[in-house]
């Protein structure tokens, strides 16, 4: 079967669609649904900046085969933000003047939402394994360190959802 | 420090919230209806080859094919898609020669890449299965890597214009003896105690700004054609495309996108040529081109790589005595800004230390390897690997601290910069070598350091550098502003130079609103399309706060200039007795005396004649100010780096501790930007000095075309970084700013080298300096320690 | 065709292990099975040769129940073939019996590919820089196939036949890992060098050791980036057998690697390189395995 019905759930809404068995939930995103929030930056899952989440964690879009997502909820960077409304994440990047060129920004906001669900309260070291597999080029990664920082700290509930880390990066 | 209210402080970005939320659009995010998809056919299998024969049938009837052009469906014209030939005085461009040596699609591959014929679909998809369905038969021609293989004797020709495959070398008229510098260099190298000297090989180091090069083009009927481009130089490309097509320029639309980083990559143009041709192919269809990472990798000019030869005379109480230098790099397959790179790291060389006599020599050759071209830093982290570590080189054998002999050598205010005759206006590295020794534990450090046993060997190591804000004098340093005044007394300023994402348009902001006396949010700055916004070159050279800030700064106090005079009609008070602050204008001496701009500004646009008197209601007309502005100098900025490393002895491999970057920048306008600029590059140094490196095979194919094979540091490779923002304001640069943008990638090159020297007593001549090469030298040489180097001892 | 455009395929979606086992009874060696596809995805989208080209991608995407990491102290470890790379590192189990898997599982590729990327398909991906395959390689086991005829287990010992090829017949479904649990006195490590933190090994090498007091009475040594598929190092193994771990022991046992690998220049490092460097990576990670830093 070289075409497939499927249902996506991204950002909260049902998307139904055809989609050909050979394309990628990235190219799927982009193209057919002009979701173009999502980049392609380098199709090998190197860069990091096709970054959704699909049922909470970090996945590279581009690796992804669409037609595996049926039923799948998947969240993009615009599905943090609210009418303009910037979630905690989408703030302290731009807080701490993490973003230049912006191109990696949407994977590496995704990236930090996956950290954060799982480790609320990370070390230095902790973020900066996390962040490996997302390429930025700008900003020696210096000022998104700081922002994943302070978007733990400003996380809504926070005090209720920290907990001592379980497992310390080597 | 200071009276101002908005420069210097950390204005939001104007950008970032779209960045954020993912609203920004990037060229490949455009979707226009009607819209077909363009894919370039590439020569993928040869580094050098002539068509034989090209078949494009079957692709033409492909499912989904619209048309399919190869070179005799587009125009023969070629062209050189560097922009140096647009910004350099007819005379030079006389000394350069024919340089446009690229035509749309080939029929001489010359670097792997290279552009065959172009195909138009209705989808990406379609566009790209049918490239797979192109016939083209090669004749296999040899490959040229290096200078020495393109200039031997019998070697096929790459332009009849360029004999020996010679693409540029310094000109006589300009240098005698093709030599940048002065003075009887071999007499001073007679007359040194000290001689240090060394063959070095730089490598080509690839931008990887992280948005692909994408494009869409249209032609409109009334047959004006569009180009959506993230070039760093819109107007240029507007001319650059006007003239390969043969349109006037008002026939010739740039619509500037977002910019996923540039680095150099995207100066001039890269395949909007291409975009172009195809959507004259189709008029009336937009055309979108996107490339893929593997493809943007081999067809965007990359950094020079090459052989650089350097050899220095000091006599024993240090003073350097004669500098002897030649950068013989590898072009690639075409011209494009031969003469640039192979100029300035001699200039960066000229303009670092006061050598009394200096010989350098700059050669370009063309080669099969991928395009080279500019490069964030432009020759100057190849001429920092050199200088400073045989510097370095020569403090060990003086036995000289080399802070303070760099503190007592480096060129300073009144002494010529990298241009003879253009003498630095401010420098401040004394301060920038004191405080970066001071936060690495400098003094300390190499003491400590200087004698070391175990596995692991520690280092600390420095150097400097120096840089330009923008290009005046070698080239055109011209840049156009409007500021318009609305009757609400916000302000609208149209200036063409693209903001790459380092925060330009940010801080461009904080200059015009701190001119104006107006509040931050009340000013609005955009970059306009080619048709509505006035001449700029572009962003390049790091010169887009320092002449573009000087630009829109002069507009705004035109603007402002008009303001007050209308004012001191109204108040009975002479303009230049009152002041703006938030929008109120106001007496100096008597700050309870003023009036609102808003009642200027409104006055100007809504202009009433009162029917009962006659009387005018104020002064008619919009406020508008504008500059074509021309930079009358270049104030260089300076840096100094510190770094400490760590090195494995067992595995060669180097740990990069800290880095310290303290940078002689005049004035941060936006201090979180500036070191955003200034960590940015470090990554980009660390990579040049211990990781970075494009390889190609034998058949000058590249072998690293991705990021899972071409290695940057990482999150988790980068070192502690300190940055030390110096500001002693430049006497010209707007509210005393120089450029940022190139330099912090430049010094931390040799600062790590020289600390991996310092650490084990080995220096490398090679970059990038891998653990394999780390651990060769250390199984040829033995670790030592830098206290049992001669002068040390 | 590129890094954005995958070749035309059918797409098969079994819903359990018998379908799936079934069509690969079928459609046999002309299947690409797909479970993480971090692997399989960038092969395909670069497969240039109409040959290399499957008629069919088989998804394990909706086969229930394989996405399991078990660890029962008298049976050992059983990974699902779908269990992925984080999987590993959420089990605490692995973390404490398996030290050496959990090391290669932390510093394998990036987070999102570790998200997705199957354990088994490491295995089955016969590379031989695998970092997991490494560690899973020092610790021995077998791997489940299914197939038509039934349930096949292959010792790791006998996985890996050339560079990209494996035990697995084209009719068979690899269903699970198991490896042995540790018996007492078992340490083991994972240790690699890389040209940055985040790659591909240049040179990566697992230890498991048994020790009895001071006596190493039982060794397995995996090394990976030394020939074409992940290699064990039996004469560095009987080095170490037997005796006391002593320095001179060490350092005999690290001088002898270089003759049992033969080690090739790539993208990441050189020949020469991985020779002068495999003993001491060898020596480093067999002290980390006995708790000496």
């Amino acid at each position: 079967m070289k075409d497939r019905n499927i249902t996506l759930h991204i950002n909260g809404e049902a998307h139904s669609l055809t989609v050909t068995v050979n394309r990628t939930l990235l190219d799927v995103l982009r193209d057919e649904l002009g979701m173009t929030e999502t980049k392609y930056g380098c199709g090998t899952g190197e860069c990091g900046a096709c970054t959704v989440l699909v049922e909470g964690k970090a996945v590279n879009s581009c690796l992804t085969l669409a037609a595996t997502m049926d039923g799948k909820r998947i969240t993009t960077v615009a599905g943090l933000s609210d009418f303009g409304r910037l979630d905690h994440i989408q703030q302290a990047f731009v807080d701490e003047a993490a973003i230049q060129c912006g191109y990696c920004t949407p994977g590496m906001v995704m990236k930090t939402a996956s950290l954060l669900a799982k480790n609320p309260d990370p070390s230095e070291a902790e973020i900066r394994h996390a962040l490996e597999g997302n390429i930025c080029r700008c900003t020696g990664y210096e000022k998104i360190v700081k922002a994943v920082k302070k978007a733990a700290q400003t996380m809504p509930g926070r005090a209720a959802a920290v907990e001592p880390c379980k497992e310390a990066v080597q | 420090m200071s009276e101002q209210a908005i420069v210097g402080t950390n204005a939001p970005r104007v950008d970032v919230r779209d960045k954020a939320t993912g609203q920004a659009q990037y060229a490949a995010d455009i979707q226009l209806p009607g819209m077909l998809y363009g894919k370039v056919v590439r020569c993928w299998e040869h580094a050098h080859a002539r068509v034989k024969r090209l078949d494009l049938s079957a692709a033409a009837a492909s499912p989904g094919v619209v048309r399919v052009i190869g070179p005799k469906d587009v125009t023969p014209k070629r062209y050189n898609s560097s922009v140096l030939d647009l910004m350099v005085s007819e005379s030079m461009h006389d000394m350069l020669g024919d340089i446009d040596d690229q035509p749309i699609f080939t029929e001489h591959v010359k670097f792997q890449g290279d552009a065959i014929c172009g195909i138009i679909a209705r989808s990406e998809e379609a566009a790209e299965r049918a490239a797979a369905k192109i016939v083209v038969e090669y004749e296999p021609l040899p490959v040229y890597l290096t200078a020495e293989a393109s200039r031997a004797p019998g070697a096929v020709q790459f332009t009849p214009e360029k004999p020996g495959n010679l693409a540029f070398q310094l000109p006589e008229p300009m240098f005698p003896n093709h030599a940048l510098g002065g003075g009887d260099v071999e007499g001073a190298m007679r007359d040194a105690d000290i001689v240090v000297e060394d063959a070095f090989y730089v490598p080509k180091q690839k931008q990887c700004q992280m948005e692909p090069h994408a494009y869409v083009a249209k032609v409109d009927s009334g047959g004006r054609l569009t180009c959506w481009t993230s070039s760093q130089m819109p107007k240029l490309v507007q001319r650059k495309l006007a003239k390969l097509f043969d349109l006037p320029m008002n026939l010739v639309k740039i619509v500037p996108t977002v910019i996923g980083g540039g680095f150099g990559t995207r100066l001039g143009m890269i395949s909007e040529p291409q975009a172009c041709a195809m959507a004259l192919a189709v008029p009336g269809h937009p055309v979108k081109l996107q490339t893929l990472r593997e493809e943007d990798w081999v067809i965007s000019p990359s950094r020079h790589p090459g052989k650089y030869w350097m050899k220095i005379g000091f006599k024993r109480d240090g003073t350097p005595v004669a500098c002897d230098a030649r950068f013989e790099n590898y072009k690639g397959g075409y011209y494009l800004d031969a003469s640039g790179t192979a100029f300035t790291a001699g200039a960066w060389l000229g303009g670092m230390y006061r050598f009394p006599t200096l010989r350098y020599r700059g050669e370009s050759y063309f080669t099969n390897q991928g395009l080279t071209g500019a490069y964030r830093g432009y020759g100057n982290p190849q001429t920092n690997f050199v200088l400073e570590q045989l510097i370095d080189r020569g403090c060990a054998e003086l036995g000289a601290d080399p802070v303070e002999w760099r503190k007592k050598w480096h060129k300073g205010v009144g002494d010529d910069g990298w241009c003879p005759g253009v003498t630095y206006p401010s420098c401040a590295l004394d301060q920038c070598l004191d405080r970066g020794a001071a936060a690495i534990g400098w003094t300390e450090k190499r003491r400590k350091y200087a004698r070391q046993e175990g596995t692991i060997r520690r280092g600390v190591g420095v150097a400097v550098m120096n840089h330009t804000s923008g290009a005046m004098p070698m080239l055109l340093e011209h840049t156009a502003c409007t500021v318009k005044l609305n009757e609400d007394a916000t302000a609208e300023i149209l200036f063409a130079c693209s903001d790459m994402g380092q925060g330009s348009h940010t801080a461009l902001k904080q200059i015009a609103a701190e001119t104006l006396g107006f509040p931050f949010d009340h000013v609005q700055l955009s970059g306009g399309t080619s048709d509505v916004a006035g001449f700029d070159i572009g962003a390049h050279a790091s010169r887009t706060i320092y002449v573009g800030g000087a630009a829109v700064k002069k507009a705004c106090e035109e603007a402002r200039r008009q303001l007050l005079e209308r004012a001191s009609l109204q108040l009975g008070v002479p303009a230049d007795q009152l002041d703006i602050r938030d929008k109120r204008i106001f007496v100096k001496a008597d700050p309870a005396r003023g009036i609102e701009a808003e009642a200027i500004t409104r006055a100007g646009v809504y202009h009433f004649v009162d029917p009962m008197t006659g009387e005018p209601g104020g002064v008619p007309g919009q406020i508008q100010g504008y500059v074509s502005f021309f930079a009358p100098h270049n104030s260089p900025p300076f840096g100094a780096s510190f770094a400490e490393v760590e090195v494995d002895t067992e595995t060669g491999e180097v740990r990069v501790i800290e880095l310290v970057n303290a940078h002689d920048i005049g004035r941060a306008i936006n201090p979180a930007a500036v070191e955003g600029q200034l960590e940015g590059g470090i990554q980009q140094g660390l990579g040049f000095v211990l990781s970075e490196e494009i390889d190609y095979d034998a058949k000058g194919r590249v072998q690293n075309n991705s990021f899972t094979d071409y290695k940057m540091f990482g999150p988790e490779d980068m070192p502690r970084i300190t940055t030390i923002l110096v500001e002693d304001a430049d006497p010209i640069g707007p509210f005393g700013a120089k450029s940022v943008g190139e330099s912090g990638l430049v010094s931390p090159v040799g600062a790590v080298a020289n600390a991996i020297f310092h650490a084990i007593g080995i220096q490398f001549t090679e970059a990038p300096i891998t653990p394999e090469k780390v651990l060769k030298g250390i199984l040829e040489k033995g670790v030592r320690d830098y206290a049992s180097i001669r002068g040390n001892r | 065709m590129s890094s954005r455009t995958l070749p035309e395929f059918d797409l098969l979606l079994p819903q359990s292990i018998p379908e799936a086992v079934e069509l690969l009874a079928t459609h046999g060696g002309r299947i690409t099975v797909m479970a993480g596809g971090t692997d399989v995805m960038v092969a395909l989208k670069f497969s240039q040769q109409p040959a290399q080209l499957p008629e069919y991608v088989m998804s394990l995407e909706y086969v229930p129940g394989l996405a399991y990491v078990l660890y029962d102290p008298a049976k050992g470890l059983r990974v699902g073939a779908k269990a992925t790379v984080a999987d590993l590192l959420e089990s605490p189990d692995v973390k404490q019996h398996y030290r050496s898997l959990w090391d290669a599982a932390q510093v394998f590729a990036t987070g999102q590919v570790r998200n997705t990327a199957t354990v088994l398909g490491n295995l089955l991906r016969a590379s031989p820089a695998g970092d997991c395959s490494c560690a899973i390689y020092a610790i021995g086991g077998t791997v489940a196939f299914q197939g038509r005829a039934g349930r096949r287990e292959v010792d790791i010992d006998d996985f890996w036949i050339s560079y990209g090829q494996t035990a697995r017949q084209p009719d068979e479904l690899a269903v699970e890992l198991v490896l042995p649990p540790p018996a007492a006195g078992t340490h083991s490590a994972f240790r690699r060098l890389t040209r940055t933190s985040e790659d591909l090994a240049k040179l990566n090498v697992a230890v498991q050791l048994r020790m009895s007091g001071e006596t190493c009475v039982e060794a397995r040594v995996a090394m990976g980036c030394v020939a074409p598929t992940p290699l064990r190092l039996k004469q560095t193994e009987a080095q170490l057998c037997g005796k006391a771990l002593t320095a001179e022991v060490l350092e005999r046992a690290a001088a002898a690697v270089a003759g049992e690998i033969s080690p090739i220049d790539d993208k990441r490092s050189t020949a020469e390189y991985r020779r002068q460097v495999s003993g001491v990576l060898l020596r480093r990670t067999i002290r980390q395995a006995c708790g000496v830093a």
